[in-house]
Formats: structure tokens, C-alpha cells, sequence
């Protein structure tokens, strides 16, 4: 039996670091080499008691479709099948070493696109400190916006009770994440009595009723690498909560629970 | 005759909102010798009579005849002078509305029309003194401007700046003492725009009147108990109304309730429908006010609370629309 911890971050692994893969391979120049004119599926799975967890990507041409869960096998050109959940987990915390089950050898070429991948999204978001190109900057920022917001928006969907009780009071809310001049970076977080859905860019709809916003990309990098004081980036300016200041302590809390399942700082069962 | 019944007054220390309008329009007078006032037997009602006192021979008292009243106003406008012509609003707006309509608006003639009693502020005089209608009329008037001040602060800066202003103006205002709002004079009041009591991006509360001080007392509830935002917005202005206030609104929180001691047709619910429609931006809405039908009767209080206007109406209201869905819900997956 997996406890709730592993399948919350498990949740985080699979829907909400997995996808991240599409946006490096959509952004970044080499990757986007190795994968142009590429048609294939992927998918990164664990066993568990009921089958199998998983997330797929559907290539066509080179462009990018991520899925949830599995698909048959027979579509499939390449898996890295984990033997469990925990194994998966440990994995993607650097706590094992130990290689997934390989699926489709054949394909050699897609195996080296993907590892190259995988690696390169490893080594980006466990960056300590900025990367020195501007662009590299701008796509971690991104990246990170992208993964807390889906990963709150996960852990409610899996029950995880601290965050699915807040849900469950709130009224028709957005939380926003946003560097000033650079709206392409941004990601939000609509909450609805129980639910939350994960959403890319601005929200165009209303102002959101709070909004986390950096001044410039440095300083969101100091705040989501943890190397600068939330403090003094508040006092400083280089961090504005637009909206009432308790919502940003309460979602900065939630930021730093996804940062805790991320990094494998949890309870193990 | 009027029975020139005075106040309500909970506070006798502070001055009721008509006593304000009649002192603000005293010290205008001092200052502006062109200012003539005007009352139709109500001059002790709505307070006027100080202006009378001060200015005995700039004041005239034409009898029960309001028709004749605006008459004379005309005229004394015509000639280069500033009449403030004080009397119940259901007078001013339906009994001398002939005069009101050809006489003022359509010559665009400086008349400041200040009237008391609006809404349902005289309550228990029954149905031939309420006055949920003049808004509405009154909107309607080409050249005319329309105010509703919170208080008697808000009334002292609506009477001095309708002095300042050309032309025909509507200045509601309640009968007796109206819960005190502003504390200062000086928090930037302008014709036309409206004044944000409380930031807030859950929902917005419009409202003008004696349901200005409900609104806010409901916005505290809602972030104390509820841990709401509302955003309440005092539009004293009716017309003009201010459509950009509106429309942030509108953006920034997509739930909007009007609230006002007025029938909810025709009044400041349907001039802000009037502007969200015509943007065609979407949002939750609901006005609050007396429903189409002539009010019972009672004391004002009773009869805001009856007709859902005070504070536990507008709370109730706003819980109801917070829970309303305003786009397609069905769809919670993340975007990935």
C-alpha cells in the first residue's frame, strides 16, 4: 500500500513536472533539433496494485501533445516504466539511481532524445543558482510559474487536506503568478468551491483576486530558488502582492508544500 | 399643510442632512448674492427655513403650489439668478413635473432642484409621501443632472458643487438624520465620479443614498466573517454615471450588486445595467431596491431591512452571487 504522502507527489511528478518536458522540448534550440519532423509516443509510467500510473506525449512532427494517464501499449514507441510509484518518486528526487524498465530499445534515437530531455529539465530545475542566459532566465521562471501552479491545483485534485479544505471555502478565485513587462511568462490558478484548474499565460477574463508579481525575472528567480529573502524582496519592491497580503502568505505556504513533494521533503509511509 | 415634522435623530449633537443643506446653502449665500431659494410651504421641513431666516428677501415662500414654484424658478433664472428650490421629492418630481420637464430642463435653465424626503426616508407617512420613483424621472430629464449624496457631508459637497455647476440639478436627499458616512469633508468628491469606499476583487456593491453606509457595513461582515473582498463603490452621481468605475468593476471582479432606496426600475441598477450592457462584458448582477410595487409602510429602517436594501439584504444577496457561475465550469483540467 503506497501512503498518501508518495501519491501526492507522485500526482506532482507525473501532472505537473512531466508536462514540463513539452515546453523545454518547444524551447529550447537543441531539443527542438532532436525532435523536429519526429513522430512518436512516449510515456513515463509506475506500476501500482490497479495497473499502471502514467503520462504520455503524443509527437507529431516534431510538435508537442501531453496526456494524462496511459495508453495501449501497441501505440507506443518508447516507455520508461518504473517497477512502482515509490521507485518513480525516488527517481525523480534523486533518491535511486536505479533506470526505469526500457520499452522500445528499437528506437534508439527517440531513447536519446528523451534522456537528453529529461536531463536537461533535471538539471534546470534543480539549479541553485540563475542560470547566466537571459532566455534560460525567462524558461525556468516560466517553467517554475507552470509547475506550482499546476501543483497546487494537483495536490487539491488528489485530496491533499490542507490545500482541498481551502478550495472548498473559496469562492470564484484566481491567484496569479506574473514578471512585470513579460506576460508570456505567466501562470494562474482558478479555485471554485472544491475545484482548481492550472492555467497558462495571463488571465484575461478579470483581474485576479491576487497576484504574485516579481519586478523582473532576476528577482523571481531569487524568490523561487530560494537565495533571496521574501522579506526584504517585499520591502525592496522586488516582490509585489497585488491583493490582500494574507493571500500571498497563504499561497506562498501552498508554494512552498509543491517545492516539499518537488524535492522529496516529504514523510515517507 | 405638511406637518413640518422634524427628525429622526439618533445623534442630537450632529446635524441631520437637511439641516446641513440648509447651512451649506446659508454660507453660500454670504458668498454668492445671486442665490435666491424657494419653498412651497416645507421650508421647515426640508430646511430651506435657514436660508429664509438669513436671507429674508432671497427667499420666497410661494404657498402649497409647487407647479408655480418651478414657474417662478425659471424665470428667476432667466434673469441671471440662482434659485434653490427645496421641497419633497415626490412633490418636486411628479406634482410640478410639467414644470420641472418645459420650465428647467428643456431650457436648460440653472435650477438646482434640492429634495427632501426621498425613497422611503418618510416611510411612515404613507404612500402619498414616498418616493421610490424620481430617479427614474428625474434620469430621464435631458440637461439634468442627478445626484444621491451617502450623508450630510456628501450633501454639503453635492450643494456646493451643483452651485459651481451650469445648469439643471437633482439633489436627493433623506428626510431627517441619515447615518453618518464621511468624516471629513475633503475625500475628493466630484459630479460624475464615484467614490471606491473599499477595495475589493470578489464582488463590487454600488450604491448610492442611505445604502451606501449598509453597503459597507456589509463589505466588513463579508471579509470578516466570509473572508470576502467586496469592492463597495459610493455613485452619489446618477447622472452623469460613471462608466469607468463601472467598467473596472466589471473587469476586476465580475459581480456587481446595486443597491438603492428606489424602485429597481429606472434608478442608478438600471443606469449601471445601462453601461455593462452596452460594453457587452459579461458579469453576474442583481439589483437591490423596491421591487415593482408601491411600498408598505413604516419606519425607514423597518422598511430598508423589509425590502432587503440594509446590510443582512445586501450580505444575502451577495453570498447567493458569489456562488453563481459566470463562465462554463465544466472544464478543471489543468492546461498542460
Amino acid at each position: 500500500m503506497v501512503c498518501k504522502e508518495e501519491i501526492f507527489a507522485n500526482k506532482i511528478f507525473l501532472n505537473s513536472v512531466l508536462p514540463l518536458l513539452k515546453v523545454l522540448a518547444e524551447e529550447r534550440g537543441e531539443l527542438k533539433k532532436s525532435f523536429k519532423n519526429k513522430t512518436a509516443v512516449i510515456q513515463i509510467s509506475a506500476k501500482d496494485l490497479e495497473g499502471k500510473v502514467a503520462t504520455h506525449f503524443d509527437i507529431k512532427d516534431g510538435v508537442w501533445t501531453v496526456g494524462k494517464g496511459t495508453v495501449e501499449n501497441s501505440n507506443l514507441d518508447l516507455e520508461l516504466e518504473f517497477s512502482s510509484i515509490v521507485q518513480l518518486n525516488d527517481f525523480f528526487t534523486g533518491k535511486t539511481k536505479k533506470l526505469p524498465k526500457i520499452k522500445g530499445l528499437r528506437n534508439i534515437g527517440l531513447l536519446a532524445g528523451a534522456l537528453k530531455a529529461l536531463m536537461a529539465m533535471s538539471k534546470l530545475l534543480g539549479a541553485s543558482s540563475p542560470p547566466k542566459k537571459e532566455e534560460e532566465k525567462e524558461l525556468l521562471v516560466k517553467m517554475y510559474f507552470y509547475l506550482l501552479s499546476s501543483g497546487i491545483s494537483q495536490l487539491n485534485k488528489a485530496g491533499h487536506p490542507d490545500i482541498s479544505n481551502w478550495t472548498k471555502k473559496s469562492p470564484d478565485r484566481v491567484f496569479a503568478w506574473a514578471v512585470t513587462g513579460k506576460p508570456e511568462l505567466s501562470a494562474y490558478l482558478r479555485v471554485k468551491a472544491g475545484n482548481s484548474k492550472a492555467g497558462r499565460g495571463e488571465y484575461k477574463r478579470s483581474k485576479p483576486f491576487f497576484t504574485m508579481r516579481f519586478d523582473t525575472v532576476d528577482s523571481a528567480l531569487g524568490i523561487l530558488l530560494q537565495i533571496d529573502d521574501m522579506i526584504d524582496a517585499t520591502i525592496n519592491e522586488r516582490i509585489i502582492m497585488e491583493g490582500a497580503p494574507e493571500y500571498g502568505a497563504q499561497i506562498g505556504e501552498y508554494m512552498v508544500l509543491v517545492g516539499s513533494y518537488a524535492k522529496g521533503e516529504y514523510k515517507k509511509g | 399643510m405638511a406637518s413640518g415634522l422634524t427628525y429622526t435623530m439618533l445623534d442630537a449633537t450632529k446635524l441631520s442632512t437637511s439641516e446641513i443643506y440648509g447651512a451649506v446653502l446659508c454660507e453660500l449665500g454670504e458668498k454668492h448674492p445671486d442665490i435666491v431659494g424657494f419653498s412651497a410651504d416645507l421650508a421647515k421641513s426640508t430646511k430651506i427655513g435657514l436660508f429664509q431666516k438669513k436671507f429674508p428677501d432671497r427667499f420666497f415662500n410661494v404657498g402649497i403650489a409647487e407647479q408655480n414654484m418651478f414657474g417662478i424658478a425659471a424665470g428667476m433664472a432667466k434673469a441671471g439668478l440662482t434659485p434653490f428650490v427645496s421641497t419633497f421629492a415626490v412633490f418636486a418630481t411628479m406634482r410640478a413635473l410639467d414644470q420641472v420637464h418645459t420650465d428647467i430642463c428643456y431650457q436648460n435653465l440653472n435650477v438646482k432642484i434640492i429634495a427632501t424626503h426621498g425613497g422611503l426616508s418618510f416611510g411612515q407617512a404613507g404612500s402619498t409621501h414616498h418616493c421610490t420613483e424620481d430617479l427614474s424621472i428625474m434620469r430621464s430629464m435631458a440637461n439634468c443632472q442627478v445626484i444621491v449624496p451617502a450623508d450630510g457631508i456628501e450633501t454639503a459637497n453635492a450643494v456646493e458643487a451643483a452651485y459651481y455647476t451650469p445648469g439643471p440639478i437633482y439633489i436627493r436627499i433623506n428626510r431627517g438624520f441619515d447615518r453618518r458616512f464621511y468624516d471629513r469633508a475633503e475625500y475628493g468628491f466630484k459630479i460624475g465620479k464615484a467614490v471606491k469606499l473599499t477595495e475589493g476583487t470578489d464582488i463590487t456593491i454600488i450604491a448610492c443614498g442611505s445604502c451606501v453606509y449598509q453597503a459597507v457595513e456589509a463589505a466588513n461582515i463579508l471579509a470578516n466573517a466570509d473572508g470576502i473582498k467586496a469592492r463597495v463603490l459610493d455613485m452619489h452621481t446618477i447622472k452623469p454615471i460613471d462608466k469607468e468605475a463601472i467598467l473596472e468593476a466589471v473587469h476586476d471582479t465580475r459581480r456587481i450588486i446595486t443597491v438603492e432606496d428606489h424602485n429597481v426600475i429606472g434608478g442608478l441598477g438600471s443606469a449601471v445595467a445601462e453601461v455593462i450592457a452596452g460594453s457587452g462584458k459579461g458579469c453576474a448582477f442583481e439589483r437591490l431596491g423596491i421591487p415593482d410595487t408601491f411600498s408598505i409602510i413604516g419606519l425607514h429602517e423597518d422598511l430598508m431591512a423589509y425590502y432587503k436594501i440594509d446590510t443582512n439584504g445586501i450580505l444575502e444577496c451577495a453570498r447567493e452571487l458569489l456562488g453563481r457561475d459566470f463562465e462554463a465550469d465544466d472544464d478543471w483540467e489543468d492546461e498542460v
